[in-house]
């Protein structure tokens, strides 16, 4: 029997699924790595760590579950988070970590570029927004602060790409990685030569471009003995985390939509025209040369009720975070929907689309006598999702969204599902096992080993069997509370940023205090 | 209670305690100056306030403490208040000499009943999670009350009874101190501030007890939130840092495997080899030679 692995290089960890060849799990384990912040502005990933975790892993996986049940792996299929950076020197040894999508070190450069004409063109050509978190602001960032590492630098890769080199010798980037970099244009699928020459570096500098259907080359003996697998597997290289997840939920045609709430989050459309905006506030990425992702990020997901849960939660068990969020839940669903008029503006974290500003923080509004802590949670859960919906209703002004589905963690909590299905007032389908980056890697395995004719037709196999349909009455109260939401998130723009810069200011004072 | 100091070789009470340098209860009813100067010692010392508020200067950094607050001064750091002023308020101290070990950490002396492990990983902690000050830590006012008491009762088996306290004493504080530092809320961070202590100190041969007391859990919740969290075991997980660290060092020609394996905590060059291959497929010499010369 065969079986197909899929890895996904995530933003706290890697992930493995063995899947069968009609798309069944056979199982799945993680293993975590961890995310260093020497600096607030910074987050960087250890790569040896992230390579050898992925090691680990892998074999853990096949050795106690695989191999015992007489499989024989016929594919291993990447994933991995979009935006991270790692330079290597001229015999592919890492300088220094990796740099992930949520490293803010490149604000500066982000600002200036995002202001000049220049960034709009070179926006417009690789549909990457302009933003901190994009590999050209990271190069540019490094040409200009780290001119030392910059200049040793013989290649630039993604972690994907990084990883890739350690198990087959090869230099690639996807085109799904490679358009979330900044550098690519996405409409010719080549590197853009302006947004080369602002990063300060040559094409030959980056990894090979691939399609995702590439077999990254061979494994390496080693690795074919330390893993127990045969000469002949398939290291497919993949897409992004964001491309798969879409096509996992099966996302491709007309009037589809799907919402993705892990720690951040993101709203997404495929096709095969891009979104254009004069606002720079939608991405584009690039799944196959003719089918493009396109739709909002936030920073402001499940991590922000974590942040509650954390700061208010009951913690019955020490570290028991779950627990301590499902009595929330139970609390939450005990206040009608709209929260008595408590709004949350969620943006603890600053915030990406639609509004694109840094600066923006978290607001509780409304508050009067008669609000109670149980009404603190639901406006906090209905705040995450005012924004989701916001980049939704924005997306629908070039899009026709007829039917939505959810994935991720926090999305997937029924409670959370039903608010998404009552604000869009759409019907919202999900998947019951939660794997739809994992799934989309098999999708497109799949389809790579024939049992496809094209990730068309693999596409119109996924079936979301739960689903979750609009309440009416909550809907037009959501739509009520909504319209004071988006006001808020821009009518507070100055002060937002007064805000932001006391903080600052004030924490460079800061002294003890027990 | 009345003031009282009782000091190493001045005072008979401590003839048989001679781990015990100093010990007493001040009552302050009036300002002073110049009374309270910055000093270093080899002693552990701690101070418990009772009543009042005192603004003190631990390893440079200003603190403000409180009735039920503890301050905890490690051998070497500085303490005492700027310009040496004693506010008015009550509080009462200890101080306990430790065993020094050349690697920097701190023993429990023979008059403990702390197994050698036990003694050796609370030394450690100490020194890893140091926080000066414990806030609303009562249970350390109560231990120094009891050894108060035994000392000024001399009745049978107080010798016993206040090597104990100081026994208590030594858990209670890693206790307090794993627990403040690590509210029970946020694994992420906890798991974060562990995974930095690893990294500070690889070559040391970690056990899982003294992982989890250094985040101020118990064992068997520990093994399971971490393999939950990291879907590692703590012993496993620690083995994929050792590698990693180790894969890093093995790209730089100026080190030798032998002085890798050890410094990334493997018990010997041959054990750091198997481990290495088992999951690379190479041995460290071969990495080495691919990675240093690749094209």
């Amino acid at each position: 029997m065969e079986c197909i692995i899929t890895i996904e290089l995530g933003t706290n960890g890697v992930r493995v699924f063995a899947f069968d060849l009609s798309g069944h799990v056979l199982h799945s384990m993680k293993g975590h790595y961890p995310t260093f912040h020497t600096d607030p502005d910074h987050s960087e990933q250890d790569p040896e760590q992230i390579f050898i975790t992925t090691l680990y892993v892998i074999k853990n996986l096949l050795n106690q579950y695989i191999y015992p049940k007489k499989y024989k792996v016929a594919c291993i299929c990447f994933s991995a988070a979009m935006h991270s950076l790692l330079a290597v020197d001229k015999n592919g040894n890492p300088l220094g970590n990796a740099i992930t999508w949520a490293d803010n070190r490149a604000k500066k450069e982000a600002l200036e570029l995002r202001r000049s004409t220049r960034g709009a063109s070179l926006y417009a050509a690789t549909g990457t927004p302009i933003h901190p978190m994009s590999p050209l602001l990271k190069i540019a960032w490094l040409k200009n602060r780290d001119p030392e590492r910059f200049k040793q630098t013989s290649k630039f890769l993604s972690i994907k790409s990084y990883i890739i080199h350690q198990l087959t010798g090869k230099y690639l980037i996807d085109y799904s990685i490679a358009s979330a970099t900044g550098l690519l244009n996405i409409h010719t699928v080549a590197w853009e030569a302006d947004a080369l020459q602002y990063a300060g570096i040559t094409a030959a500098q980056l990894p090979e471009l691939a399609p995702i259907f590439t077999t990254a080359g061979k494994l390496k003996m080693a690795y074919q003995q330390s893993l127990g697998l045969p000469a002949d597997v398939k290291i497919l290289i993949g897409s992004s985390d964001g491309c798969l997840a879409t096509l996992g939920d099966g996302v491709k045609g007309e009037g589809k939509a799907t919402i993705t709430i892990e720690d951040s989050g993101a709203v997404r459309v495929m096709g095969p025209t891009v979104l254009k905006d004069d606002q720079m506030r939608f991405f584009n990425y690039l799944l196959t040369d003719d089918c493009y992702v396109s739709g909002g990020p936030t920073n402001n997901g499940g991590n922000i009720f974590d942040w509650f849960a954390r700061q208010f939660g009951d913690f019955t068990k020490p570290f028991d975070i779950a627990d301590s969020m499902q009595l929330l839940l139970e609390e939450a669903s005990k206040i009608p929907a709209g929260s008595d008029g408590l709004l949350f503006l969620p943006y603890l974290l600053g915030e990406r689309a639609p509004i694109w500003n840094a600066n923006a923080r978290g607001t509780y509004f409304g508050l009067n006598i008669k609000h109670e802590r149980k009404h603190f949670i639901r406006a906090t859960i209905e705040g995450i999702l005012y924004e989701i919906y916001s980049i939704g209703k924005s997306l629908g002004e070039q899009r026709n969204i007829k039917s939505l589905s959810v994935n991720g963690s926090f999305g997937t909590i029924p409670f959370c599902t039903q608010i998404i299905a009552d604000m869009f007032n759409k019907p919202v389908q999900l998947r019951r096992e939660f794997h739809s980056v994992s799934f989309g890697a098999w999708l497109l395995s799949a389809t790579e080993m024939g049992l496809y004719r094209s990730l068309d037709e693999a596409a119109r196999i996924v079936e979301l069997p739960d689903m979750y349909e609009p309440d009416q009455q909550h809907h037009a109260m959501y739509a009520d509370y909504f319209g004071i939401f988006e006001k808020l998130s821009t009518k507070l723009f100055d002060e937002f940023e007064a805000i932001g810069n006391l903080q600052q200011k004030y924490a460079a004072t800061k002294t003890v205090t027990v | 209670m009345h003031q009282f100091v009782l000091q190493r070789g001045k005072s008979a009470e401590l003839r048989l305690f001679p781990h015990i340098s100093e010990l007493g209860i001040k009552k302050n009813g009036a300002i002073q100056l110049n009374t309270f100067l910055s000093t270093a010692t080899d002693d552990i010392r701690l101070y418990y306030i009772t009543e009042g508020k005192f603004g003190w200067r631990i390893d440079h950094q200003p603190y403000v403490l409180y009735p039920g607050d503890v301050a905890l001064i490690l051998p070497g750091v500085l303490f005492g208040s700027d310009d040496g002023v004693l506010e008015i308020g009550s509080f009462s101290w200890l101080h306990i000499s430790m065993q020094k070990l050349g690697n920097g950490h701190l023993l429990p002396g023979k008059w403990s009943g702390l197994s050698e492990s036990e003694g050796a990983a609370i030394g450690k902690i100490l020194l890893l999670n140091y926080t000066p000050v414990l806030s609303r830590f009562n249970e350390a006012g109560k231990i120094l009350k009891c050894i108060h008491a035994e000392l000024s009762g001399h009745e049978i088996g107080y010798q016993t009874r206040v090597n104990h306290q100081l026994d208590e004493l030594l858990i209670q504080i890693t206790r307090h101190m794993t627990t403040q530092n690590n509210p029970c809320r946020d694994f992420p961070k906890t798991f974060m501030h562990l995974e930095e202590a690893l990294r500070r100190d690889l070559s040391y041969q970690w056990t899982v007890e003294e992982m989890a007391a250094l985040v101020g859990m118990g064992t068997t919740l520990f093994t399971e939130r971490v393999k939950s969290y990291s879907g590692f075991s703590p012993i496993n997980y620690l083995i994929n840092i050792r590698i990693s660290e180790a894969i890093k060092l093995l790209k730089r020609p100026d080190i030798s495997v032998t002085d890798i394996a050890l410094d990334t905590g493997f018990y010997s060059s041959q054990h750091f080899s198997t481990t290495f291959k088992k999951l690379t497929g190479y041995r460290p010499s071969d990495f080495r030679k691919n990675h240093l010369h690749n094209k």
